[in-house]
């Protein structure tokens, strides 16, 4: 009983930091109507600062630094971590939230995760990819209860941190500018008539959350230490207490973080109990939130409290596409030539840029089309690329079966994160997808009873006596098996086209415009968002096998989530609705021909994170259809120019679509 | 007429709570095939209520039927398939589909088995075309088959409302407030479609229409029989004739009595 207890005093750090992200969230949410995916990035900004400040001295700005000579004491080192995060939550709303605020809930949750994954390149980039030792303001000890030695330094991190929302929780009861906010968070005309600007209030509420995450995670980080990835998404537990208090309540906020925290300490010693079954040691602890979040949205079917605001929830036009074989020829031969005429790193990036291009396409089918938001495709897409790995090596299935087997596996676990897509859509199920991501990747794909750390190797594959091997001697990068990966594109893209253009579409496209309108139309909602999670799990399922077969063997590393949120990042700048977008996708995306071009010729291959961070929230912002959906506009635009023969005369009125950039309102 | 008793729509003490708030109460009525049934009555009577509830988009109690079957178990598409069909207050249209799209969507099939279809059949040229055309030709706007439904004017978009119910052919036809925002040459022009929906476009028998309006020349011209409702309770059925000169109605929802002229 007593370690019990001394466990859930150690469990209070991380309940501290749940306090100060989750109260953040609230507030933002409550100012904006926005989830801001980013709540636990920004905060470990600030952090950073201080900790480089105490270890050399170094002022760590996002571009330079000023070396300050000496380093500056605790005191000093927290006010300037502090001003860091008052000016960083200043830049996000200004540059970032501000202008998507009457924007889809998509465009919403893009740039809120495109900041995240901004973000944490930044922090990559300039403090390093590894732990970094953080000192502690609050002194160590410990108090003694009735005989029990409890570590002092947790239980004053949580009661500061209760005290700080306590103080946000009096600012929104009683000061006018709270209760606007709270009138806002109804609508936002109210907060007007009270004679504030919605706009500065949110300003304000970002300031706040800031600074909040920043003092929580400059004082939970001195007893683990920052780590860019970590501390990035502990915003997914701050989500789950964030819905436990249903997005309105601090008091609650404060309460669940603590239980939280104290409870995954507590499993943390359970796991290292004999009892306690091997397979289910490593990562369990993370299935907490996602089981929290899933028994909230889910299972109670709770509604969460929306905003009324202005909003059109309008995505990007999608132009049914047509099986054409004059484009389909060209772009066959020009992948062929591509790939025939590189060789080594260059054919690889080629080749990995068709693999991209297929995840994607994952995310054509079911953003693009049928309006759901997904941020596990990357789940999706190791769950097939481990079970390759275990059914070549272990069961020896041959090639093409095993492929489709296991794109099968990744359909089934897709269909089974769409149960949540019956109730729930938009930014909550973007909740729910994310902490289902994480809860995979840290329960199944870190497990080393489940994916063994000496690695996973995968049988290359051979098709009627043809090696399709990715390397062989010195080769690393083999046409056939670049062929072959091509092949296997070129298959789904036509899966794709007869299904997009097909009933199957058409119903996924009412879905997304109307889910009422649709019911009433016959359309079995349920079964086609079934249909779609499962044809985009299965795409992004048959994209990991390949990217497997690509590096012979598998380690958790391969289907992070943040590798899943980079290929959203590019999907979307690619043009989240059309194959031409998945294909630019492919060509910007993660390790694809971009990128190696990047690293070979311009020795930038550091900054790829940070730049397709950035692209994505630029994209987000100004142009959400997209690259494709941009250059179709634009070629469209010179047709009708040309048909015109030149001649000046405006376009005659049903000519005037309304462009795809409209929804944005920016 | 052929006898239809049994036959079309019918709910049995139909209710629907909101929390405390009782929004339909007891609600019984019918519509016959062929028939046009009017359902009229101040704002917030439930009226819109009651066609959610008949279409499964509200939780209810009571006993819902179709051609004597209950369905008040289905869920809402099911019921659709059953022959229930519904247009929506506000158009509800798929803004970013072409209005043939939008016929289509309603009309074709959707589920594995289209999957694989879609993926491995034949694809004939315009499959589903001549549904479209004739559903499109019910309401008169052939002509706008290949605009966007979001392009399309508050009127146009109405009617493509009740093309798009009628596309796949269908047993009983709610139509919510289908004229609201037409001008009075419009509202004449639907009231005559409307008629001519029931009767099948001189194909014999239609489908039974329930017409919720507000506009009463409207409603009193077009329908055989007239219910109405006042806080959720039906305080009166009974022929378009009765109802103008029934005092309940009057004191209710007329104010006074209408004249025979505006008919």
């Amino acid at each position: 009983m007593q370690t019990y207890l001394q466990f859930a005093v150690l469990g209070l750090g991380l309940g501290a930091i749940y306090i100060g992200l989750g109260t953040g969230l609230l507030l933002v949410h409550r100012a904006t109507g926005i989830i801001n995916f980013a709540q636990g990035a920004m905060a470990m900004w600030g952090a950073y600062v201080f900790a480089q400040l105490r270890l050399d001295g170094t002022l760590m700005l996002p571009i330079g630094s000023i070396d300050l000579g000496r380093r500056p004491t605790v005191a000093v080192a927290a006010l300037i971590g502090l001003v860091t995060a008052v000016l960083l939550g200043l830049v996000a709303h200004y540059l970032v939230f501000r202008p998507v605020r009457n924007a889809p809930v998509l465009a919403q949750v893009v740039v809120s995760v495109a900041l995240m994954i901004t973000i944490q390149a930044l922090v990559v980039l300039r403090f390093g990819p590894n732990n970094i030792k953080v000192d502690s303001i609050l002194p160590e000890g410990s108090w003694s209860l009735a005989g029990i030695e409890l570590s002092s330094r947790e239980i004053l991190m949580t009661l500061i941190m209760a005290a700080l929302s306590a103080v946000v929780w009096a600012y929104m009861r009683f000061t006018r500018a709270g209760v606007a906010t709270r009138a806002a968070s109804e609508n936002e005309r109210a907060a007007v008539l009270m004679g504030f600007s919605p706009d500065r209030l949110a300003a304000v509420a970002q300031v706040i959350a800031s600074v909040l995450g920043t003092v929580a995670v400059t004082l939970g980080s001195a007893l683990t230490g920052l780590n860019p990835e970590n501390y990035t998404l502990l915003v997914v537990p701050a989500l789950a207490v964030l819905l436990v208090a249903r997005m309105e309540s601090i008091g609650i906020v404060v309460v669940a973080a603590i239980v939280l925290g104290a409870f995954q300490s507590i499993i943390g010693l359970l796991v290292t109990k004999p009892w306690w079954p091997v397979w289910a040691q490593s990562g369990f602890d993370q299935i907490i939130p996602f089981a929290v979040v899933m028994v909230i949205l889910f299972v109670l079917g709770r509604r969460l409290p929306s905003r009324g605001s202005l909003q059109t929830v309008r995505l990007p036009d999608v132009v049914i596409p047509r099986l054409r074989l004059v484009p389909a020829v060209v772009l066959a031969v020009v992948g062929v030539a591509a790939l025939a005429l590189t060789s080594g790193s260059y054919r690889f990036g080629i080749t990995t840029s068709i693999i991209v291009m297929l995840l994607a396409l994952s995310y054509v089918v079911l953003t693009g089309y049928l309006g759901q938001i997904s941020l596990a495709q990357g789940a999706f897409a190791g769950a097939a690329g481990f079970t390759l790995s275990k059914v070549t090596s272990n069961l020896g299935v041959p090639f093409p079966l095993s492929v489709i087997l296991c794109g099968l596996v990744a359909s089934a676990l897709g269909m089974l994160v769409a149960l949540p897509a019956f109730r729930i859509r938009g930014a909550q199920l973007a909740i729910v997808t994310i902490a289902a991501a994480l809860a995979i990747e840290r329960f199944v794909f870190n497990n080393y009873s489940l994916t063994p750390p000496e690695g996973n190797p995968i049988a290359a594959a051979t098709l009627f006596g043809i090696n399709l091997s990715v390397r062989e001697g010195r080769d690393l990068s083999r046409l056939s098996f670049s062929l072959m990966v091509l092949v296997i594109a070129a298959l789904l893209v036509w899966m794709f086209i007869r299904l997009a253009s097909g009933d199957t579409g058409r119903a996924f496209l009412a879905v997304r415009a109307n889910e009422r309108a649709a019911a009433s139309s016959g359309i079995n909602v349920r079964m086609t968002k079934l249909i779609g999670f499962g044809i985009s799990a299965f795409i992004a399922g048959i994209a990991g096998c390949l990217i497997g077969l690509s590096r012979g063997q598998l380690s958790a590393e391969s289907f992070t989530v943040f590798a899943g949120l980079q290929v959203l990042a590019v999907a979307y700048l690619g043009g989240i609705t059309s194959v031409g977008g998945a294909m630019v996708a492919g060509v910007l995306g993660p390790l694809g021909i971009v990128y190696v071009l990047l690293r070979g010729v311009f020795d930038l291959g550091a900054y790829y994170p940070l730049i397709s961070g950035l692209g994505l929230i630029l994209t987000a912002i100004l142009n959400p259809v997209g690259v494709a959906g941009a250059t179709r506009e634009q070629v469209a635009w010179v047709r009708r120019r040309l048909s015109r023969g030149g001649t000046a005369e405006p376009p005659p009125v049903a000519d005037a679509t309304p462009k795809p950039k409209e929804p944005s309102h920016v | 007429m052929s006898d239809p008793a049994g036959r079309g729509l019918e709910t049995r003490s139909l209710t629907v709570r909101y929390g405390g708030l009782v929004a339909n109460s007891e609600v019984s009525i019918s519509v016959r095939p062929g028939q046009v049934v009017g359902l009229i009555g101040p704002n917030g009577a439930g009226k819109t209520t009651f066609v959610d509830a008949v279409t499964g988009f509200t939780r209810c109690e009571g006993e819902i039927l179709l051609d004597g079957v209950r369905i008040d178990a289905l869920a809402p598409h099911l019921r659709r398939g059953s022959g229930l069909s519904r247009t929506w207050q506000s158009g509800e249209l798929f803004g970013n589909l072409s209005v043939a799209e939008n016929l289509l969507a309603a009309a074709r099939k959707s589920g594995w088995a289209t999957v694989v279809r879609d993926l491995f059949g034949r694809r004939r040229a315009g499959a589903g075309r001549d549904v479209v055309d004739s559903a499109l030709a019910v309401v008169g706007l052939e002509d706008v088959a290949d605009t966007l439904a979001r392009d399309l004017t508050l009127g146009q978009q109405k009617l493509v409302g009740v093309a798009r119910a009628l596309a796949g052919g269908c047993e009983v036809l709610l139509l919510d407030e289908p004229a609201a925002g037409l001008d009075s040459m419009e509202s004449q022009a639907f009231a005559a479609r409307v008629r001519s929906i029931a009767e099948g476009n001189g194909s014999g028998q239609g489908p039974g229409i329930l017409l919720i309006d507000h506009d009463m020349s409207l409603v009193l011209g077009v329908c055989d029989v007239v219910n109405v409702l006042e806080f959720g309770k039906l305080i009166f059925s009974g022929t378009p004739a009765e109802a103008r000169t029934d005092p309940t109605v009057v004191a209710a929802y007329l104010g006074a009595p209408v004249e025979a002229s505006h008919a």
